[in-house]
């Protein structure tokens, strides 16, 4: 076989028609040539010793024929595992590194201050020029029978934090299941998603209005999830939460856990290749938060408020996914009930009026991705206040300008499951100060180690 | 309104355990196929995955999470060929009866000579699957194995029917053993194909022929029209007898690779159901030597 290839390989080599390129030319096709034909011829070799063993193998140890009397043990010195079945990592490890190169119109201090007035005071993090905000390393593995934990510490250059560590219980009957620690709340399904797995380079900009640009984040706390046995896939979630978000809970002194979530999800097939979810959902519990307003341009005083807040959302996705195309339309509606006490601080910290204050907002987001094989394409609309704009304090409305809007376009493309470029172009009118925000977004993403789920 | 919610939702659930059936749970089309051989009327298969889709890439849908929720045995390929998805909807069932180490947790490869470990693997070599190859379906002696192993499997789960599971099994493997003479009739031995993705070894073992050249350079990783190019050379040399691909992937390249060498692209079935006639686990293994013979 291998001298047959060879000998092949130098006829060609000799026959090799002459068209007028230059000779070192020629002599790379050569060459090019040479080292394929070496390694094919490699590769039917090892196929060759390997058809030679198994044989060998198979002889010693029984005719073929007598497949009825084998006994049904299983193949010995096999080993795979639940989560990557790696033979050389328990736990399974993996990193994912997420950099992004960012342009925008405006100049990095007006971006660091760009909130969105009436939402957030805070701006979206990016910089122009190079950002890389964390290389994300997860550890997870089973305990025991009994649970599975994971991690996620995103490593950033001023140093580790843990965003994620919690169990799960895996052997609780009647469909219930535990997770505790600190986790990003299930709440929402875009909540729990980490980064690299986001359609788009940042959340909506509902979740950043209401929750800030990371959603609720990790929060320490329990959760119980209920999956009855019915035809059709619907769960059933609640969680206690100690409420740490700065944005819709804050930290006090004097609470304990107080955020709640209650969630409810219902799926079916609406084909074989289709898929239905939809997904209400709520957040409430007690606010501490001085992110809501930014400091007072000229006195320099900060607004903190004190008081209850709900957060109510409904999602729904469908996906249609035939061969290499890919189809997935989706939206959510988020609605925000708040009411407390707005207290103006001056720059000592000294309270200098408190005044009631009552918010009915909401935001929603539509969006349609489509993928073929490894190339994707996607756009995405937000848009705020569309039908209730409440910012009362003292019972006066507040007139914060234009609605916010938003318009994202990004195109993709996954060299492999590992690795993905992304660009994406927003027009982004968040600021209502009529100032446009236009940013081009070129996102890597990288993944080594134990293989991600294919989440829905 | 909310007490008939309630009333209905107890009714549904004490609807489900009262068939007698052991309710399987399978991955893969072939493997549903053989629990269906094995068990006939004592078990109820639910298949995830659809002989249309391509078993590497597939989401873990809630609809596959709601199925295992429901299973008694949870049937898989293993080898990481479902790795993306497997995990998932094994912890998202919320189903001690399913989880790893239990009897309701059924990994086929456990009953596989399996062929191409790798001591060593990273991914500059492609996805590979280090475990070794995972498409061992296209096998008959590791298919009457893993036959067995099922019927095992559900004799444990229903052992009054321990022995209809193992006279379906042997009926099955004599068929099978039949059906392999013919198969070995087919005169493959020493031909060369090219394939596209690494599918086909554990045949090329089983009938002594080779599969001389990939046109993925590497496994999950589509080829460049260098690669192509080289590929074309390499063929004009070997006059290999085929390329071979699946429904699945890389039937583009194929085409332009036979446009340029004169060598026939021969589709085969991935899976059972995947073509007209493939039905069952034998008429699909008939269907693959059939053509390759063409």
């Amino acid at each position: 076989m291998r001298s047959f290839i060879l000998t092949a390989a130098l006829l060609i080599a000799a026959l090799y028609p002459y068209q007028g390129h230059a000779a070192d030319d020629l002599d790379l096709r050569l060459k090019k040539l040479e080292s394929e034909m070496t390694r094919q011829t490699g590769t039917i070799e090892t196929q060759q010793n390997t058809i030679n063993s198994l044989k060998e193998e198979l002889n010693r140890s029984k005719p073929k024929d007598d497949l009825a009397i084998q006994p049904a043990k299983p193949v010995e010195g096999k080993s795979s595992g639940l989560f990557g079945g790696s033979l050389m990592s328990n736990p399974y490890i993996s990193v994912i590194l997420d950099a992004k190169g960012y342009v925008s119109n405006l100049k990095n201090s007006q971006l660091a201050e760009r909130g969105i007035p009436g939402f957030a005071s805070e701006g979206s993090g990016l910089r122009n020029g190079f950002n890389v905000d964390a290389a994300e390393l997860m550890i997870f593995a089973p305990v025991d029978p009994y649970f599975n934990l994971y991690t996620n510490i995103p490593v950033t250059k001023d140093g580790a934090e843990l965003e994620e560590a919690y169990f799960i219980t895996t052997s609780l009957p009647a469909g219930l299941q535990v997770k505790g620690g600190r986790f990003k709340s299930n709440a929402s399904r875009l909540n729990a998603q980490h980064p690299h797995a986001w359609n788009f380079a940042e959340l909506p900009l509902a979740y950043r209005s209401f929750l800030g640009a990371e959603a609720l984040g990790g929060e320490n706390g329990v959760q119980l999830t209920w999956l009855p046995s019915l035809p059709v896939y619907t769960l059933f979630g609640v969680e206690v939460l100690q409420g740490d978000n700065p944005l819709l809970f804050g930290d006090n002194s004097n609470w304990g856990p107080h955020a709640y979530t209650a969630f409810a999800r219902l799926s079916f097939d609406t084909t074989d290749n289709s898929t239905f979810y939809i997904s209400p959902w709520v957040m409430f519990g007690k606010t501490k938060s001085s992110a809501i307003l930014p400091a007072d341009q000229t006195t320099g005083n900060s607004f903190e408020l004190k008081g209850d807040s709900s957060l109510y959302g409904i999602e729904a996705v469908w996906k249609w996914k035939s061969g290499k195309h890919k189809l997935t339309l989706q939206g959510e509606y988020l609605y925000l009930a708040q009411k407390g006490d707005l207290t103006e601080n001056d720059t000592a910290g000294a309270a200098v009026n408190t005044e009631p204050l009552k918010r009915r907002q909401d935001g929603a987001y539509v969006q349609a991705v489509y993928h073929l094989d490894r190339l994707g394409i996607g756009a995405r609309y937000d848009r705020m206040e569309l039908f209730t704009d409440t910012f009362e304090r003292s019972g006066a409305q507040q007139s914060f300008g234009s609605k916010p809007w938003r318009l994202s376009a990004m195109t993709e493309y996954e060299l492999s499951e590992f690795s993905r470029i992304r660009f994406q172009f927003n027009h982004d009118r968040s600021a209502r100060d009529g100032r446009v925000n236009n940013e081009g977004i070129l996102q890597f993403t990288f993944t080594i180690g134990a293989h991600g789920a294919h989440a829905f | 309104m909310l007490r008939n919610f309630v009333t209905l939702f107890v009714l549904l659930m004490l609807a489900a355990p009262a068939q007698a059936a052991v309710k399987v749970v399978a991955t893969l089309p072939w493997i549903g196929n053989l629990a269906r051989e094995v068990g006939w009327d004592k078990v109820i298969v639910t298949t995830l995955v659809k002989p249309s889709q391509d078993p590497h890439t597939v989401e873990a849908k809630p609809s596959m999470i709601i199925a295992g929720r429901k299973a008694d045995i949870f049937m898989y390929n293993g080898l990481d060929l479902e790795i993306g998805y497997l995990p998932l909807i094994l912890e998202s069932a919320k189903n001690p009866a399913i989880m790893p180490g239990t009897s309701g947790n059924f990994d086929c490869s456990k009953f596989v000579r399996v062929i191409e470990k790798h001591t060593h693997a990273d991914r500059s070599m492609g996805d590979l699957h280090h475990l070794g190859n995972p498409h061992y379906h296209y096998s008959a002696s590791n298919i009457v194995n893993v036959a067995e192993g099922i019927s095992g499997a559900l004799a444990a789960k229903d052992p009054a029917n321990a022995a209809f599971y193992r006279n379906n099994y042997k009926n099955f493997a004599s068929r099978v053993a039949a059906h392999e003479k013919k198969w070995r009739s087919a005169n493959l031995a020493g031909k060369r194909y090219i394939a596209h993705h690494k599918m086909f070894e554990y045949m090329a073992l089983d009938y002594d022929f080779f599969i001389v050249a990939y046109i993925e350079p590497k496994p999950g990783i589509p080829p460049s029209a260098a690669y192509l190019e080289s590929l074309i050379e390499l063929m004009n040399i070997i006059k290999p007898d085929g390329i071979l691909v699946t429904g699945l992937s890389g039937q583009k390249e194929a085409e332009f690779l036979s446009q340029k060498t004169g060598v026939k692209v021969k589709t085969l079935p991935a899976d059972t159901g995947a073509m007209p006639g493939t039905d069952d686990w034998i008429s699909f293994m008939d269907t693959v030597i059939n053509k390759l013979k063409q």
